[in-house]
């Protein structure tokens, strides 16, 4: 077995036993099970306390009105006419519905009297909704020709576009914007590893022995991807919660919208993307990873572990933005000139590749130099590691970093 | 055999070692020797290949230090440190396995080895667990499991107590009959005075004293002569041929040239008084050392 396979095997070895991953992943777990549960949880809760109501009027209008209503309300009782005064225990007998509205009719106009608790919750979404009844008491005509009135006849066509409808255009935005959240979550989470790592072996001494036995590059290769697997373990095992969970929580969302599922087989939009992905994943993750390293190579107490992080973690975030600008403003000449710059390439190529049509000179251009920059970066690193490793006491400057590096 | 020939290195404008040359002929041991901050760390790293010399070369067997020769040295560093969550046994594995050793062989020495320190009931145990010295002869172990052919230890003594100490002599001592060559320093000169074959005084970077015992004392100009009683007539006859010393328990201290005939000189004070003690002490290491290091202070305090 050579060296890289030794330090990647104890490396992930020791990591994964250790406590604050598994806490770590476990926290993980809890959180994306609460992410997906709580919606649905709470869409349930507000449809029972908010959205149900009783329907009062003539049984012609309350059955045109009631059609209507089915899509944001539930309509838990129907009447003729309310008991006047009408209180709130009458609401909590009719299954504690949010509130009751009566309609009417005068002189082609539609009258609503709503009686509520809370009056904010009943409004101008009701109003809204039963517009095209107040057209139709007007016009004469029925549902739906009112609707045909009321809808222009929408065409769409794409131009210059990958996607053949909008839905297929809004599930690339979505994958698009998830795998850039994975890569930018895997870099923070490593980050941190990585740099524990190091630094613990600088700190404890071990570093010295190790350097005196294998190369440092091979050193720092096997624990940059020990770190770099953990960290793909961890974000598949919540993403795996969080999609083991997702009938659950989506379920309730569906029931409370009644809103239809994409009709987008999800493997046409994303298996393209995958391999892009994947490319990109590994060669941002490299730039990153292995400056990070280098940076914890540098100290000699964990307590300044904060000191070099913050300037190594601020282009992450950076990145991050600048792909949230360019899954917006794909073909702007900022996304465009951000695609060719290293560490930030790799968030925004992406993106663009994902979302619109990107040249495939443009997309082999950037992986090149993203190939390029991983490699210096590695490179560099591990010349900044081996000096790092052994320089102790004060936080080296910038200049006597260099120096060491150079001699 | 190790072979250093006119090392060099600096750090910015400091120098750290200068025409360092020393030779050690394999399966002997060298004690390597200095006060704090000569220049002992940064030869044994050159040596080890982990600092590239400026100028001069090292090698080992006749090849110079590279990838492959390393994985045949072993280092235990001053400054030490263990994985504090992996266990004992794990952890001399691993680090054998670093060196090339194969699995099943790795754990055979690492039972080998924890057995010989004695420290069988710390196998299982996460090394964060154990003392300051059951620690330090885990490092022990690491460093020397894959059965290196050259074993550099760094202060190997330093924060053991006598009894550990006299364990890691031994282990020390067993690897010399196994025939490993080793380089060592320590400040504790009486425990490796008869450990080691050769020696190299550092001071300042450079070499102030290299050889074997009898070599070093060959270099040494003066012997001191005990001699009992104090007389008048026995210092009368001491004073012409040496330099008083001292009087340490009764007993007189002289100091004489190297090459002073003693037979002469026993046979003239026996010849003024009764003598109970006559004794020339050759230089012990300790003595050689101070002077090493002492002429090379005088030397830098010269403008």
């Amino acid at each position: 077995m050579n060296t890289f396979a030794l330090v990647f095997g104890a490396e992930f070895a020791r990591k994964i036993r250790s406590r604050p991953f598994l806490v770590g992943t476990v926290a993980g777990m809890i959180s994306i099970a609460l992410l997906v549960l709580a919606p649905a949880f709470f869409a349930r809760a507000l449809r029972t306390s908010s959205s149900s109501i009783v329907l009062a009027g003539p049984p012609a209008l309350r059955a045109r009105a009631a059609d209507l209503l089915r899509g944001g309300y539930d309509v838990v009782a129907q009447r003729d006419a309310l008991p006047m005064p009408f209180t709130a225990a009458q609401l909590d007998g009719d299954h504690k519905a949010a509130a009751a509205i009566v309609l009417g009719a005068e002189r082609r106009r539609l009258r609503i009297d709503v009686y509520a608790r809370d009056l904010s919750q009943v409004g101008e979404g009701l109003e809204r909704t039963l517009e095209p009844l107040q057209l139709e008491l007007a016009t004469g005509a029925d549902l739906a020709g009112v609707a045909r009135l009321t809808n222009p006849d929408l065409h769409t066509h794409a131009v210059d576009s990958r996607f053949a409808d909008a839905d297929a255009a809004e599930l690339a935005h979505g994958i698009a914007f998830a795998l850039i959240f994975v890569l930018y979550l895997s870099i923070i989470i490593t980050s941190q590893s990585v740099m524990a790592s190091v630094a613990e072996e600088k700190t404890s001494r071990i570093a010295e022995v190790l350097v005196a036995t294998i190369s440092p590059v091979r050193l720092l290769a096997g624990k940059v991807t020990a770190a770099g697997a953990l960290g793909l373990a961890q974000i598949t095992l919540w993403g795996v919660t969080g999609l083991a969970l997702a009938p659950l929580g989506l379920g309730g969302m569906l029931d409370n919208t009644r809103a239809a599922s994409p009709h987008v087989p999800l493997t046409l939009v994303a298996l393209p993307t995958v391999g892009i992905f994947l490319a990109f994943f590994v060669l941002g993750f490299v730039q990153f990873a292995t400056l990070y390293a280098a940076a914890a190579s540098l100290i000699s107490r964990t307590e300044d572990l904060g000191s070099v992080a913050t300037p190594v973690i601020l282009p992450v975030v950076g990145a991050f933005f600048l792909a949230q600008y360019a899954s917006v403003a794909p073909n702007a000449p900022v996304s465009v000139i951000a695609s060719f710059v290293p560490f930030v390439s790799p968030f925004v190529m992406f993106t663009r590749s994902t979302i619109s049509n990107v040249p495939p000179l443009q997309l082999a251009l950037a992986l090149t130099i993203n190939v390029a920059a991983a490699y210096a970066c590695f490179n560099l690193a591990g010349k900044v590691y081996r000096v790092g490793l052994l320089m102790y006491g004060k936080l080296p400057s910038l200049a006597q970093v260099v120096a060491a590096v150079r001699s | 055999m190790l072979t250093v020939e006119q090392v060099s290195r600096s750090f910015g404008s400091v120098v750290a070692v200068r025409d360092v040359s020393f030779s050690l002929p394999t399966g002997q041991t060298l004690g390597l020797l200095g006060p704090n901050g000569a220049g002992k760390t940064t030869t044994m790293r050159i040596v080890l290949g982990i600092y590239a010399p400026d100028r001069g070369t090292v090698r080992w067997a006749g090849a110079p230090i590279g990838a492959a020769t390393r994985k045949r040295l072993g280092y235990l560093p001053e400054e030490r440190g263990l994985y504090g969550r992996m266990r004992v046994h794990e952890q001399i594995v691993y680090f054998a396995r670093l060196h090339g050793v194969g699995p099943a062989d790795a754990a055979a020495s690492a039972r080998r080895w924890i057995a010989q320190l004695g420290i069988e009931e710390y196998a299982n145990r996460p090394c964060s667990e154990l003392s300051k010295g059951n620690q330090q002869k885990v490092q022990l172990a690491c460093a020397a499991a894959h059965g290196p052919e050259l074993l550099i230890l760094d202060e190997p003594f330093s924060g053991l107590d006598p009894v550990n100490a006299q364990m890691v002599l031994g282990a020390i001592e067993g690897l010399r009959r196994t025939g490993t060559t080793l380089v060592l320093s320590s400040h504790q000169m009486w425990q490796i005075e008869n450990s080691c074959d050769r020696f190299c005084i550092i001071a300042d970077g450079a070499v102030r004293a290299a050889g074997t015992l009898a070599e070093l004392r060959a270099g040494v100009p003066e012997r001191v002569v005990r001699v009992a009683p104090n007389t008048a007539p026995t210092r009368a006859v001491l004073d012409r041929v040496g330099q008083f010393d001292a009087i340490i328990a009764g007993e007189l201290h002289y100091r004489l040239p190297a090459d002073s005939d003693f037979a002469v000189l026993l046979r003239d004070l026996v010849a003024v008084a009764p003598i109970t003690h006559f004794e020339p002490i050759p230089p012990s290491l300790s003595a050689m050392y101070l002077r090493a290091i002492g002429s090379a202070e005088m030397e830098a305090s010269i403008p």
